[in-house]
């Protein structure tokens, strides 16, 4: 039978050289994440005679993706900072060879058994350990900023950046996304790229791993208040750790319907947290500069993922409701860091 | 036509997410069916206001167009200023009046750009007359289901 199933035992059964027997049970996609298909599934195997079985994720590229993103650059992200102070699971095969499931995809270890829903930590028990989640969140992202990018191996592979150059590049990026893909004129975020062009921010104090959409969303939380894995890097990149602060205070995370960002704690709050952790100071001009332009980011997300949907290139359901929620949203964020937004 | 199509949408929304997701044998499809259930409210709310607040913005925008021609030094963007001020929608299908709105959503853009080079208190108020109006337009596309 040539299901993904049947293909996906097929391309394991190559990799394990000492091991015999192997089967893919469960493949089961889960829902969420317009960039990648995501499936989990269990692998079973024999190797010195005994049975082992590993709870597993695919991560396969779609036809067609949110964004276009690199998935040699999440893998190697992953495999980084495995062990590290930054709780990611195990990243095991990487292959860019279509041949084998249609599109390039990656394998890595299931971290089983905890939510990530950005609903559910609004929700009891998860809310009840809401300053927890908080500490833990942004501790983390201070993790992800002190960490030195070459001794982590990532500087050759992720493309270098001047501390200088870090917010032109981005902003370059962005606006490019723009141009080509939005379908309506977006004169708040045109107003906010000008506003970004005319105050330039001092340059990155350090250069970083952006994890790049770090927010409540994208990580393992568990009943108890702990966070067991930071997903999703597939837009990681080097660059000034105030993004990823910026990003992850965003007013379009608030889950919660309330001044809590992502959710779980003032905003004041999550930025003393990451100042602890890293050692960095957020400036507050410098950190505003990047609260507008992670609204300009988030709008060529929203921006590209409607333009793919009306295109008929990726009908994902979840692109839709973005495109009109979380667009509008992303303006009025853009609005709130302009001081535009009326109270 | 009864029932109205906010009722449909509603009913229908509700019938997604309460009876086909749960039914479902798979996460996945779980969830993708309760999203489809989740975007028919938005739909509902989009198409009760659809007409009406294209109408109102296009209406808005000729406004603004109207105060801003005299300030406005451009010969080129002063003419195109004065053309969409005095225009009026094709009609009042949601495409006509979407049309419309684009082209001059489009004009907004560039008179933005335009009065950010100027330095008069006649071009700040203007200026601040942009932005509130750009306040507005964010508001009339606003959904109740949004985080924020």
């Amino acid at each position: 039978m040539d299901t993904l199933e049947a293909r996906l035992c097929d391309y394991i059964a190559g990799k394990l050289r000492h091991g015999s027997g192997v089967r893919v049970e469960n493949l089961d996609r889960i829902f969420g994440g317009a960039s990648r298909e995501t499936y989990r599934f269990v692998l079973h195997w024999k190797e010195d005679e005994a049975d082992h079985s590993r709870r597993l994720i695919l991560r396969r590229d779609p036809p067609s993706s949110l964004i276009e993103t690199e998935r040699a650059i999440e893998f190697a992200a992953y495999r980084a900072f495995h062990g590290s102070a930054v709780p990611v699971p195990e990243a095991l095969w990487l292959e860019e060879d279509p041949q084998y499931l249609e599109h390039p995809f990656f394998v890595m270890e299931e971290l089983s058994g905890f939510e990530a829903s950005p609903q559910a930590i609004t929700q009891p028990p998860y809310s009840d350990h809401a300053a927890k989640l908080a500490q833990q969140k942004w501790r983390i992202l201070g993790e992800i900023a002190k960490a030195d990018p070459s001794k982590l191996g990532l500087e050759g592979i992720m493309k270098s950046v001047a501390p200088g150059e870090c917010w032109q590049r981005e902003l370059a990026r962005w606006e490019g996304v723009l141009d080509e893909d939005e379908l309506c004129p977006q004169p708040v975020i045109r107003a906010a790229i000008r506003w970004l062009r005319r105050n330039p921010p001092p340059p990155a104090q350090k250069i970083s791993v952006v994890h790049a959409d770090y927010r409540t969303g994208n990580f393992l939380y568990d009943a108890e208040g702990t966070i067991h894995g930071i997903l999703d890097w597939e837009m990681a990149h080097l660059g000034d750790p105030l993004e990823d602060l910026a990003w992850s205070i965003n007013p379009v995370w608030r889950w919660a319907r309330d001044e809590r960002c992502g959710g779980l704690a003032p905003r004041e709050d999550a930025i003393r947290i990451w100042e602890q952790s890293c050692g960095l100071r957020a400036d507050p001009d410098a950190l505003r500069w990047w609260e507008v332009f992670s609204s300009v980011k988030g709008q060529g997300i929203w921006v590209s993922g409607a333009q793919e949907f009306s295109e008929g290139t990726n009908q994902d359901v979840i692109l839709g409701l973005s495109s009109w929620i979380m667009g509008n949203a992303q303006d009025r964020a853009a609005l709130l860091a302009l001081g535009r937004l009326p109270s | 036509m009864k029932p109205d199509s906010a009722r449909l949408l509603d009913v229908f929304a509700v019938h997604l997410m309460t009876k086909v997701a749960p039914a479902l044998p798979q996460a996945y499809q779980q969830g993708d069916v309760s999203v489809l259930g989740i975007m028919l409210l938005a739909v509902k709310e989009e198409t009760e206001r659809a007409a009406s607040r294209r109408i109102e913005e296009n209406a808005a925008l000729r406004r603004l167009f109207e105060t801003a021609t005299p300030r406005v030094q451009d010969a080129r963007l002063r003419e195109r200023l004065a053309e969409a001020a005095s225009s009026a929608d094709p009609g009042l299908t949601i495409s006509e009046l979407e049309c419309a709105n684009i082209a001059l959503r489009d004009l907004l853009i560039d008179l933005h750009a335009h009065v950010e080079e100027l330095d008069s208190p006649e071009a700040r108020r203007l200026d601040q007359d942009i932005w509130h109006e750009l306040a507005q337009s964010t508001e009339r596309r606003r959904l109740s289901m949004g985080a924020f």
